[in-house]
């Protein structure tokens, strides 16, 4: 009797709780939806978790997942849906569609927390309202490149790239930082999925490269580690945060080991509570042993927990948290969260002039088939001196 | 020297993977003038049948292989008899149309299976390494690709040539009315050429598949790999796919090996390919062995 007393109250205040629309729009289908695909589930599933577990202050948040296939035109369309509907947040997702949409947020005033870490999305100008969960591809680059020098003082190391925005984002604060650390980089290659990277390895070779420092997805990457491995090949092979983890192991298999990558995130098989959390939400959801296993799941949570956050504390400080005052109340929310939610190696912590969530990154290796951190949670030493020059 | 060399074998290796996946767009357009832009998706396909039968259901890799031949044959043919058939003697637009339509099918389609969105690769069944001879390495996964491609080669040149339904595809390339008036069942035909381009799609995806891993986008760049190596070669020759892919595939390795320091960022393996491309056409619009086609009025 009481159960089911319990139930009518939760299922009456359910019904009277005021519903906060959460819109994320990203590559469900299409080019790298081997990411968003379960970025999306990380999001559906925190939303769900938190809505059950009381985590939204008495709202109902209704989050709501939308396959853009990588289209920037999509991303609009349902960017200024969401905006119509008065949504007081935006999740986004890639490079090319967030920096598209600058000016139209900058207009709009609506938080906007994409899945793209490229430097440029909270650059002025246009940025006040764009928020990177966790550090930019530029300082992963660079707290690789710092990594790097500590190991070999010296090395020649080749940049290779994706042939985007995405790809090229830590290029100019990578070749300054290198100068810096006396590290010579040899090349900065674009490189597409291919077949067969024999060309660009030999070269690299001959060039007497040590390091190839990967901004790129996992796909090419794989490719690169494989064709590395049967030309024998003694060169290292190290990687920003969608360069690696456990795609690449699933695609490259052994010529994986060794691989020296970058992230914010705990990895899921790691004894840690971050990783146990994952793992329960996933269970509780009943997502298959891919979605547990893959990066991106955290990481659609993490955004999603971010903006649920903001919502939450504006309508605890007595704020409307929907149509234009939602918006403002929610950004000033931002401008001041300071929390972790047990997600990544850090907490998050935005600021008027500080729009990186997750300050920290660790250095991780595969090894035996599994990428095990090799140093402790850091902030790259170099990255705001040679971007900002502070 | 053996840099050039290793340039030059990896792309030949690089251009019979291409030309194994021109080869069922070839012989698809050859004998009913369709060009079918699903042909990577069927590639896609091909390499998942594989990779489900393996992984799923624990069948060794040449018989999943068969397996995903024989099935993916059955799916082109399928194809044709819903889709294609209605169409026969619709205008041109109306089946190109349908061929993207298709790719969008199968792209959602195959996005409802929990392999749609994700990177697979194949249990390994090949040794590591590979083969090395005058600084030249070769691994397996290669070498097995340019034997499947020369077995397919070999297949279909005989079975063209010495085959009666070879003859009667080849009649149908030639002129449908003439071979319809000498009893050559044209719709028979037609399916004929869907199920074979179906045959090497998937022997092209399990070939990608095995090189780079097992994911659906990458799976359909090869199928628009395609598009380059059939205009080069000429859109209705199977000598053509083989010496277009070849020409490509090497180009794009020389280029990258010689031209991208010359460049900032590089790339130019991806471009060059497109320029040699323009410049053949310029000379040969029909491709290098395309059938030219003279209209007189």
């Amino acid at each position: 009797m009481r159960r089911i007393a319990t139930l009518l109250a939760l299922l009456f205040g359910m019904a009277l709780a005021q519903e906060v629309h959460l819109m994320w729009s990203g590559a469900i289908t299409g080019p790298t939806s081997d990411a968003g695909k379960y970025y999306a589930q990380g999001i559906e599933d925190y939303c769900k978790y938190a809505n059950q577990e009381g985590l939204t202050g008495g709202l109902r948040i209704v989050c709501e997942t939308r396959d853009d296939q990588y289209n920037n035109a999509n991303t609009q369309r349902n960017f200024e849906q969401a905006l119509e509907r008065g949504d007081p947040a935006f999740l986004g997702y890639s490079t090319g569609g967030t920096l598209q949409l600058k000016p139209l947020i900058q207009e709009v005033g609506m938080t906007f927390i994409p899945a793209s870490y490229h430097i440029g999305n909270i650059d002025p100008p246009n940025s006040d309202y764009l928020f990177l969960p966790i550090a930019s591809y530029s300082e992963q680059v660079i707290a690789l490149l710092e990594y790097i020098a500590k190991q070999e003082p010296g090395a020649k190391v080749a940049l290779a790239v994706h042939p985007s925005p995405f790809g090229r984002a830590p290029v100019p604060d990578a070749k300054k930082a290198a100068a810096q650390l006396g590290i010579q980089i040899v090349e900065v290659q674009e490189m597409t999925k291919g077949l067969d990277y024999t060309a660009t390895l030999k070269r690299f070779a001959n060039e007497g490269v040590e390091y190839i420092v990967y901004q790129n997805v996992a796909g090419p990457v794989a490719t690169m580690v494989k064709d590395a491995k049967r030309l024998g090949l003694t060169i290292k092979h190290a990687g920003a945060h969608y360069a690696g983890g456990p795609d690449l192991l699933r695609l490259a298999g052994d010529a994986a080991e060794g691989f020296i990558w970058v992230t914010s995130y705990y990895m899921p098989d790691e004894d840690v509570p971050a990783a146990a959390f994952v793992r329960k939400l996933g269970k509780r959801f009943k997502r298959p042993a891919d979605t547990l296993e893959s990066v991106h799941y955290p990481s659609g949570m993490l955004a999603a927990a971010i903006a649920i956050e903001a919502i939450k504390r504006a309508h605890a400080a007595g704020k409307p948290v929907t149509g234009d005052p939602g918006r403002a109340a929610v950004y000033q929310q931002m401008l001041g969260l300071d929390f972790d939610p047990g997600l990544a190696v850090g907490p998050v912590t935005y600021s008027k002039e500080d729009h990186v969530g997750v300050d920290k990154l660790r250095v991780l290796q595969a090894r035996g088939g599994r990428f095990v951190p090799i140093t402790k949670p850091f902030q790259s030493k170099l990255f705001r001196k040679v971007h900002y020059g502070k | 020297m053996s840099y050039l060399l290793q340039l030059l074998v990896s792309g030949l290796v690089v251009g019979s993977i291409y030309a194994l996946a021109a080869l069922g767009f070839v012989l698809i357009y050859k004998s009913s003038r369709v060009i079918n832009f699903a042909h990577g998706q069927f590639i896609a396909v091909g390499a998942f049948l594989v990779y489900a039968l393996v992984v799923y259901l624990g069948a060794n890799v040449g018989l999943a292989l068969a397996a995903a031949l024989a099935l993916t044959a059955g799916l082109g043919f399928l194809v044709e008899k819903l889709f294609l058939r209605p169409l026969v003697g619709q205008p041109i637009i109306s089946v190109i149309m349908v061929t993207i339509g298709l790719a969008s099918l199968i792209d959602g389609l195959v996005h409802l299976t929990p392999l749609g969105g994700g990177n697979f690769s194949l249990p390994r069944f090949l040794p590591e390494g590979g083969i090395a001879f005058l600084g030249v390495s070769v691994s397996y996964p290669q070498v097995l690709a340019v034997v499947l491609t020369l077995v397919f080669l070999l297949a279909f040149g005989w079975f063209f040539q010495r085959s009666t339904l070879g003859a009667a595809m080849r009649a149908v390339a030639d002129d449908q009315m003439a071979a319809m008036s000498l009893g050559v069942s044209v719709e028979h035909v037609f399916a004929l050429a869907w199920a074979a381009a179906g045959i090497t799609a998937a022997a092209a995806g399990f070939i990608v598949g095995t090189i780079s891993g097992i994911n659906l986008q990458g799976l359909v760049a090869i199928g628009l790999k395609v598009f380059p190596v059939v205009i080069l070669g000429g859109l209705d020759s199977i000598p053509g796919a083989v010496v277009g892919g070849v020409i490509i595939g090497v180009l794009e390795n020389l280029a990258t090996g010689y031209l991208d320091p010359l460049i900032p960022g590089g790339g130019t393996g991806e471009v060059f390919p497109f320029l040699v491309l323009l410049l053949v056409l310029w000379f040969k619009p029909h491709g290098l062995f395309g059938t030219e086609e003279i209209e007189r009025v």
